[in-house]
């Protein structure tokens, strides 16, 4: 604790109303005897720039290094009265603020015990303001460079947006060619564009961006340092070569598994998968016979999935449309949660394909190598319904691609219970891994149509960008510090940190402690808990701090 | 983009999204609201979480409300619309028509001596919405407000510590780069659907009355009786899927939310029987999947959309629906019925569409020029954002307007270049 | 609380600030009332929540202690929540080996715009401890 402390107490009355229910007068007068508390002022609006500009001027004036802000809710104001501070030139860090409004006089209507509480909080939050500490904002310069890994559409997608915003892309694909699934699908229903369309229009794009480097038979081997400044090394042919970047995106897509167990059926010349259906539709010039029916049954297993009744309805169109014959579709709930399936639906209806809906899973056999199923039709009170068929087509489960979830695993992203990339939170940070500055997008972390995909696409490169475009991110050094005496390199803070911010590193050149990059840090304060040394300090809200706050549990100033 | 401004036209959870994103980049961001303050539908709704968070997102938009509120860049304008366009892409002049809202959003200091005051009962002419709104301001309640009924008062004006409350109307004039178009979505009117009763029967609400009781409430009573509902059906696709009133599409959110009201409500108590009555549930995102199977244990899904909802006496309501697995018409009593109601297009839609130059698409929504482009229209430096342009989720409503403002920015950098 | 008559309990309630600090400012703006014998201290993380600190709000006179955090699955640092709640239920074992009731130390979660859910939790909890009365460690015991 700094000997030297010169507390400033500002209060508000939020308008006068909080002076009606209390005396403000008698507060600062309590407040004033306290050995370290320089001055106490009162206003009636900390809200507004006047009166934020005058607690800017008493604090220079009256030489004021720690300010404890007693007013509404800091969730409002907080980071105003911060940079007040720090424009009177003390360190933004040192303020610390006691929520008398939201928290007190709006929630008590008994004034006395109001006032009692007041005090108290403020009693807290000067308690704390004995206990803060500086910290240093500095800046680190970046590598202005992204690092998109997958050239399906959304790889090529966010490549094209990040050129477009004068950000240096390099595109990594594994396979001889871009387009991932646009080289596989038949149609893309119901966007009304080919694939081939598409990936044509898309690859020109490509080639007139400026800043767009595409490395294809190339795969990303590993990984190191932190946002900003990546150190990737990648496989190329025979040779691996190392380049830096300032942020990575996966867009490492998905592939399809089929499971022979969940039908009970092994896949043959007229049971196949969509995949195989798909890869006939392409080349249906090579279409050696035309079936004369065809049946998809979905929605058999418990996995629920965008793509896969998707690829039903879009193939059972697209099959309409090749060939005469009768086409039949089998699934429990029809899924049309996405822009234009309703519509799809429809005009698979109107096509004249069937939709047959059922409760129980329908009976699938094979008599003389012909097919049968018998089903409960549900629409039509559970009567059973025999359908021959020519041509069976069943679901797949997507599934991430082996390496993406080896990769993900190497450089410590979360992975889901299916091994897709986990959100760092999955509705506060869809695109964003749980390490700064590795992001992704499309299918390799959720279950998304093609519009979707190009939103994730949109979004993620827009995050790479704002992160990049300043060639350099403000950063507080050592907002949360490890202490290199205390440390004992156990490793728990490393394993237990949620965002891999917390790395080896060597001090005096031979002891090994942990080191937490302050890019990365998002100062939860996690590791300071789990330290069995306490060797940890997070100087926002250090043990110190926070003990301080019930020093006075059932006292008052 | 220094000195380059972008007009987005609805404060809804896409509108903030775009906005705070164009912030981000440095330009300077018009928030345009027509209603009395932003955070669109989705500041009203609730958590739905029981013990787990149920991801339904909406306490994002509190959160984004406030960033909004403090972000120096973004110039909220309440109680606006556009009534005019000109020029084009990187130099739009726009006519906004101010109307009085009586209460000055940057004078107010949200102290809430108006309402205290305030003599009208048993609800007051002068109100906070909700806690986290922004701009942080008191609104009027012209259907409370004594001033409204014809009586002589002053006493919020005379009283108002910050000199916020005053009756001025001022037209005002910008210029702009580009403009995002984010004005959201109606929930359909379960009216129109007479047969089920809405308005008619205290106890049929909709899904957008359980959103606003949780809200504030905590736990649903029944309207008739002040008690817990004990046997509740839910009505799903009551506005979507339906081509016969031209909503020939699935709004996606409805069965989410009544699966998770439906857990709240089993949650809430625990001895409460729910039936869903459904055409297809869909299950689409992550861990969804899941969700449905718990749900399926302990709530039970019958095929098929009721046709009437009737009331049997004021506790107790009848359900008429053909029964798939007898192929007979059936009845079932419940003493409180929930209609899933839709995402519509805003009916003012129109008066914007002509006012823009923008083209109106399927059903009524908000079209798009390119089909692989969900945010560009017809007219070059305006885009859209958000339910406006179709159904969709908080998340993905989020996401969408944050890719506008990716799209303006882009558009704005290559005209620079 | 030091008040003449009814015992009114002290209790610290850890708030995290990505959602509990924000619902009890909610229950606030909407006016719903809850003890004023509540004293919220703001954490970044449910997470950061030590066993040291509660037992010391223990040693310092506090009737009760509450640990309020984000829905399971809504933590921003993803088992900030998690590991609150294993730290809750150890020192729950540890206030029985001395002799403490454990129903002393309790976690709740929520999320930032539950306002009346805050309020309720309060309220039922300043019940449950008034009940169970002062803290022994309070008394000298």
């Amino acid at each position: 604790m700094d000997k030297d402390l010169r507390l400033g107490v500002f209060l508000c009355d939020c308008g006068g109303t909080l002076s009606k229910v209390t005396d403000f007068s008698a507060i600062k007068a309590k407040l004033q005897k306290l050995s370290d508390v320089t001055y106490v002022g009162i206003s009636h609006d900390l809200c507004l720039k006047r009166a934020q500009q005058a607690m800017q001027k008493d604090i220079k004036d009256k030489g004021i290094n720690r300010v404890v802000v007693a007013a509404c809710s800091p969730e409002l104001h907080e980071k105003d009265f911060m940079n007040v501070v720090q424009s009177a030139g003390v360190n933004r860090h040192l303020l610390s603020m006691a929520n008398i409004r939201e928290q007190c006089f709006w929630a008590h209507p008994d004034k006395d015990k109001a006032a009692q509480k007041a005090m108290a909080q403020i009693g807290m939050a000067i308690n704390r303001a004995r206990f803060l500490e500086p910290v240093e904002q500095t800046q680190i310069s970046v590598t202005k460079e992204v690092l998109i890994i997958g050239g399906g559409i959304t790889g090529i997608q966010a490549a094209i947006e990040l050129s477009n915003l004068n950000l240096k892309t390099t595109l990594v694909e594994k396979e001889a060619a871009l387009g991932g699934k646009l080289n596989r699908f038949a149609n893309l229903y119901p966007v009304q564009v080919s694939p081939e369309e598409v990936l044509a229009t898309k690859l020109k794009q490509v080639a007139e961006g400026q800043n767009i480097y595409v490395l294809t038979s190339a795969e990303l081997l590993d990984v190191s340092g932190e946002v900003g400044n990546f150190s990737a090394r990648i496989k190329r042919g025979n040779g691996e070569f190392v380049r830096n970047f300032g942020a990575i995106i996966f867009a490492t897509g998905y592939t399809t598994q089929f499971s022979s167990q969940i039908y009970g059926l092994e896949l043959s010349n007229n049971i196949i998968t969509q995949s195989q259906l798909e890869e006939m539709l392409k080349s249906s010039s090579e279409v050696k016979q035309i079936p004369k029916s065809v049946c998809f049954v979905t929605d058999i297993s418990d996995e629920h999935s965008r793509v896969s009744p998707l690829s039903a309805l879009r193939n059972a169109l697209g099959i309409k449309e090749k060939f005469r014959g009768e086409v039949c579709v089998l699934c429990q709930n029809l899924k049309v949660d996405g822009a234009g399936l309703e519509k799809l639906y429809r005009d698979c209806r109107n096509k004249g394909v069937l939709f047959i809906k059922f409760d129980n899973s329908p009976r699938i056999s094979k008599q003389d190598g012909k097919i049968k199923i018998e089903v409960e039709d549900v629409l039509m009170s559970g009567e059973q319904v025999t359908l021959p068929c020519d041509l069976l087509v069943l679901e797949e489960t997507s599934v991430p691609p082996l390496d993406s979830k080896v990769l993900g695993s190497t450089l410590y992203m979360g992975l889901d219970a299916q091994g897709f990339y986990q959100e760092n939170n999955v509705h506060l940070y869809p695109t964003a891994s749980n390490r700064e500055g590795i992001f992704f997008a499309g299918n390799c972390h959720a279950d998304l149509d093609l519009m979707q995909a190009l939103t994730d696409a949109s979004n993620v490169a827009l995050s790479a960008y704002q992160l990049l475009a300043q060639g350099k991110i403000a950063v507080e050094a050592e907002k949360v510090m490890v202490d290199p005496n205390k440390c004992r390199f156990c490793l728990t803070c490393i394993r237990a940190c949620p965002h891999h911010a917390i790395q080896e590193a060597k001090v005096n050149h031979e002891k090994m402690v942990a080191q937490i990059a302050d890019l990365a840090c998002q100062g939860c304060g996690i590791c300071a808990v789990v330290c069995p040394a306490k060797a940890i300090k997070p100087k926002d809200w250090s043990d110190e701090q926070i003990l301080a706050e019930f020093e006075l549990l059932g006292e008052y100033v | 983009m220094a000195n380059e401004s972008v007009l987005v036209i609805g404060g809804g959870v896409a509108g903030v999204s775009s906005a705070l994103k164009l912030a981000e980049d440095g330009f300077q961001v018009y928030l345009v609201e027509r209603g009395p303050i932003i955070g669109g539908q989705a500041a009203l709704f609730c958590c739905k979480a029981t013990e787990k968070c149920s991801q339904c997102s909406v306490c994002l938009v509190p959160e984004k409300i406030l960033e909004v509120a403090a972000n120096p860049q973004i110039s909220v304008v309440v109680n606006s619309e556009v009534v005019g366009i000109s020029g084009g892409i990187g130099d739009f002049k726009v006519d906004l028509l101010q109307k009085p809202g009586f209460v000055d959003p940057e004078k107010c200091i949200a102290c809430g001596i108006c309402t205290e005051l305030c003599p009208s009962e048993p609800q007051k002419g002068i109100y906070l919405p909700f806690p986290e709104t922004a701009p942080r301001t008191y609104i009027i309640d012209k259907n409370q407000c004594l001033r409204f009924k014809g009586a002589e008062c002053n006493v919020c004006q005379d009283n108002c510590p910050a000199g916020a409350i005053d009756f001025e109307q001022k037209p005002k004039e910008l210029e702009v780069s580009a403009v995002i178009v984010a004005t959201g979505f109606e929930v359909f009117d379960a009216r129109e659907k007479g047969l089920l009763g809405y308005g008619r029967y205290s106890n049929v609400l909709t899904g957008l009355d359980l959103e606003r009781i949780f809200a504030t409430g905590d736990s649903v009573t029944l309207p008739s009786s002040g008690k817990c509902p004990r046997n509740i059906a839910f009505i799903q696709c009551v506005g979507s899927r339906d081509e016969y009133i031209g909503n020939g599409y699935c709004s996606q959110v409805c069965c989410k939310y009544a699966m998770r009201f439906a857990k709240l409500l089993q949650y809430q108590s625990p001895e409460a029987k729910v039936t869903i009555f459904y055409i297809d549930i869909q299950t689409a995102g992550k861990g969804f999947g899941e969700f449905y199977k718990e749900c399926k244990e302990t709530i039970r899904f019958v095929r098929g959309i009721p046709v009437e909802v009737c009331e049997l006496s004021p506790n107790e309501l009848e359900v008429k629906y053909e029964d798939l697995t007898k192929g007979k018409i059936a009845k079932e009593s419940y003493d409180l019925v929930v209609l899933s109601v839709g995402i519509a297009p805003r009916k003012d839609s129109w008066d914007l569409a002509r006012v823009l130059g923008i083209n109106l698409g399927d059903y009524g929504f908000f079209d798009t020029q390119d089909t692989l482009d969900s945010n560009r229209t017809n007219v070059n430096g305006i885009f859209l954002a958000g339910t406006c342009q179709g159904p969709r989720d908080i998340p993905e409503s989020i996401a969408h307007g944050i890719q506008a403002a990716s799209k303006v920015i882009q558009t704005l950098t290559a005209r620079a270049i | 609380m030091k008040a003449k008559g009814a015992f009114l309990p002290d209790i610290v309630a850890f708030c995290c600030a990505q959602s509990a600090y924000q619902s009890a400012d909610a229950a606030g703006s909407m006016r719903i009332t809850y003890p004023e014998n509540i004293r919220v201290i703001r954490v970044p993380c449910a997470g950061r929540v030590d066993v040291l600190h509660i037992l010391r709000a223990f040693e310092k006179g506090a009737d009760g202690v509450l640990v309020l955090g984000c829905h399971e699955e809504a933590c921003r640092h993803l088992s900030g929540n998690i590991r609150a709640k294993n730290r809750v239920q150890r020192v729950n074992t540890l206030l029985q080996e001395v002799g403490i009731d454990g129903k002393r130390v309790e976690m709740f979660t929520l999320a930032p715009n539950q306002g009346p859910r805050f309020a309720r939790i309060a309220n039922e909890v300043n019940e449950r401890i008034k009940e169970l009365g002062p803290s022994p460690v309070k008394s000298g015991a």
